[in-house]
């Protein structure tokens, strides 16, 4: 189990490795985006803009500069706290991330949600009834979704059940008749519901239904997955067929010993999904015209806005980190016998 | 050698999901190769021509899979694209595997500090948004299908790495390997003998589900219109360019979308086929289908009678 003594120093080493991947990411996106770029001064201006411009905006950002020099400006400014204003609005781009952000987190947690409950769900009972005809019937739809592309999902959802059958709507995160509400955590839905505001609530949640199960169903495979294969791990082995013999109830053999035991090994893929998720959402924002961050980021990404996506991918690389970190601990939670940090695989 | 493939060929024809795999990769590669050497002559029409008369046609028998908005042959256009959209995807994973055999058996024999030096950037690309990545290297480096590729692998071989280095790990500490050290093999003779053929075959498993993987990365630059030149045949992108038209004309989104997940989906049903084959646990209970290990387990006692 854990203990704060032990917990303390694993967490400073984490920490400090967590320090190393970031520096490590922001020297890597540096490099493609100061380096690689034959001509970054007019990447970064923009395709129509004048010469001034581009000298204007090549002197904010030392682009004439040797490349040295130009990253002593940018781990300078970023390791003050300074992420600079994106060129294209002029707002401050740590506002932007404030206000892009928990959108996303709003998505992808109510997301998280329905993949877990479907994929650990489906996972068991596949598992369960290995070569049975539904275990064949739940490998078919799993596979299938997780095959399936962000944009066959997205479009078709939206024509069914946005265009042919009227149920949901297709883009947005509320209705446009109910007016902006203070902003205290950014997540909407939350927001909504601390200030007791029913009518924003309702509309954030029937907003969000689609995109998430769109997403929840093109994702769950994977944990569906690795949730059938732990099954079959365990089901057959010695502890199991221990339990048995002594007497315990079939109910209490699959409780305890089958599901938390392939629980184990699922956790740190639902971990890898949730870090995967933040920025896997790219497409379904663009389809359901949700402001996220893969929005936020697209759009830097199409006008080659550095100042903006180095930041973006910082924060991605940021989420990554964090849920690998939270499988681990997990992972000892669930597994006594493993000490933090050994376990798990995903250390970073 | 031919008793394992022979087995292997066994267990796969012997389930129906990686049977079904198995024929949908071998059609899409058969048609692949027949587009690229009869250079487009196997079409039934010429996917660049556009037809003005026949445009936004349903489905029907003079075009299988109906016309698109500027009457070009929905099925032609398809299968142009089937090189880029199959050869992009297999040249990434070949590529990435040997970036991963060649770094993680370098990390996995050598240890110390150069293991160190592997894991740490394979670490760090590990952690890095794949997709995002894979967009921003495109945008950079400008529309080609030469930059998509490379994009594509800066973020495809880490995983490959860790793969490699694990399994090498588990065969450098056979017994097999400590002997051949013992009588003076050279590193690469034990490495072609001994760790290439044992890491082989999960490399195999991990690449074919991976190929499928990587085309739907490769297609979702395409319909976000990153990377692949405007225009240039490829499923993704030829799903974005509908645009507005799929209110109308919703096959025109929905049977290439589909190709793209038949595609990915008949490498993945492979790659797990062969999986479960390999997988020594299992074996009895796909060798017998439709029966649960209990009545598995049964029979195995009939047949061998009370111990």
């Amino acid at each position: 189990m854990v203990s704060l003594r032990d917990f303390l120093p694993y967490l400073g080493r984490r920490i400090i490795g967590a320090f190393v991947v970031l520096i490590g990411v922001a020297l890597i996106i540096f490099f493609i985006s100061h380096i690689l770029s034959p001509d970054p001064a007019h990447l970064w201006a923009g395709a129509r803009a004048s010469k001034s411009t581009i000298a204007q905006v090549a002197a904010l950002y030392h682009l004439n500069q040797p490349w040295y020099v130009q990253l002593y400006y940018f781990l300078k400014s970023y390791a003050t706290g300074n992420f600079g204003t994106d060129p294209q609005t002029g707002r401050s781009i740590l506002s932007e991330l404030a206000f892009y952000f928990p959108n996303t987190l709003e998505l992808v947690i109510t997301c998280m949600i329905l993949i877990v409950a479907l994929g650990v769900g489906l996972g068991y009972i596949s598992g369960m009834r290995f070569g049975s005809n539904t275990d064949k019937a739940i490998r078919i739809f799993y596979l299938s979704c997780w095959s399936s592309p962000y944009y066959l999902g997205g479009l078709l959802a939206v024509l069914v059940f946005s265009s042919y059958i009227p149920l949901f709507p297709s883009s947005g995160m509320t209705s446009q008749t109910i007016g902006p509400i203070t902003s205290i955590t950014g997540i909407y839905v939350l927001d909504a519901l601390l200030q007791l505001n029913g009518q924003a609530f309702l509309s954030g949640l029937y907003h969000l239904i689609l995109p998430a199960t769109v997403l929840a169903l093109l994702e769950f495979g994977i944990i569906a997955r690795i949730m059938r294969s732990s099954i079959l791990d365990t089901r057959w082995s010695t502890h199991v067929k221990a339990a048995r013999a002594k007497g315990l109830e079939e109910g209490e053999v699959r409780r305890n010993h089958i599901l938390r035991n392939a629980l184990i090994d699922t956790n740190t893929m639902i971990a890898v999904t949730f870090g995967f998720l933040l920025s896997g959402t790219i497409v379904i924002e663009e389809i359901f015209a949700w402001p996220g961050m893969g929005y936020f980021t697209y759009k830097a990404i199409v006008s080659v806005n550095y100042p903006v996506l180095i930041p973006c991918v910082l924060v991605f690389t940021l989420g990554v980190v964090v849920a690998n970190f939270a499988a681990d601990v997990f992972y000892s939670l669930l597994d006594p016998r493993i000490a933090l940090g050994e376990g798990g695989g995903s250390e970073s | 050698m031919s008793a394992g493939v022979t087995s292997v060929r066994r267990l796969i024809t012997s389930n129906a999901l990686s049977m079904f795999g198995l024929v949908t990769v071998s059609f899409f590669l058969i048609l692949t190769v027949g587009q690229v050497v009869s250079s487009g002559r196997i079409l039934p029409y010429n996917p660049y021509q556009p037809n003005f008369l026949q445009s936004n046609a349903s489905p029907s028998i003079a075009h299988l899979f109906g016309t698109d908005l500027l009457g070009r042959d929905m099925l032609s256009w398809i299968i142009t694209a089937l090189p880029t959209d199959i050869g992009i995807p297999l040249f990434t994973v070949v590529v990435s595997a040997t970036i991963g055999i060649v770094l993680g058996t370098l990390a996995a024999f050598f240890r110390g500090w150069l293991d160190e030096f592997i894991m740490r950037l394979t670490d760090m690309f590990m952690a890095f948004p794949q997709m995002i990545m894979s967009l921003a290297i495109a945008a950079t480096l400008g529309p080609s299908l030469v930059n998509v590729t490379i994009s594509l692998i800066v973020v495809w071989w880490p995983p490959y790495v860790r793969l490699v280095r694990g399994a090498v790990l588990e065969v450098a500490a056979e017994d097999f390997v400590s002997i051949s050290k013992a009588l003076n093999s050279s590193f690469f003779y034990i490495v072609r003998k001994d760790a290439i053929p044992n890491v082989l075959p999960s490399v195999l498993v991990y690449a074919t589900t991976d190929v499928g993987t990587a085309l739907l990365t490769l297609s979702t630059l395409g319909f976000l219109n990153v990377g692949i030149p405007p225009a240039s045949p490829e499923l993704g992108m030829m799903v974005s360019n509908v645009g507005y038209n799929f209110y109308l004309y919703p096959y025109q989104i929905v049977i290439p979308a589909v190709f793209v997940m038949v595609i990915v989906a008949g490498f993945s049903f492979l790659g797990e086929g062969i999986r479960e084959s390999l997988d020594v646990r299992l074996r009895p209970h796909i060798l017998i289908r439709n029966k649960t290990v209990e009545e598995y387990e049964a029979a195995e006692r009939h047949k061998s009678g009370p111990i």
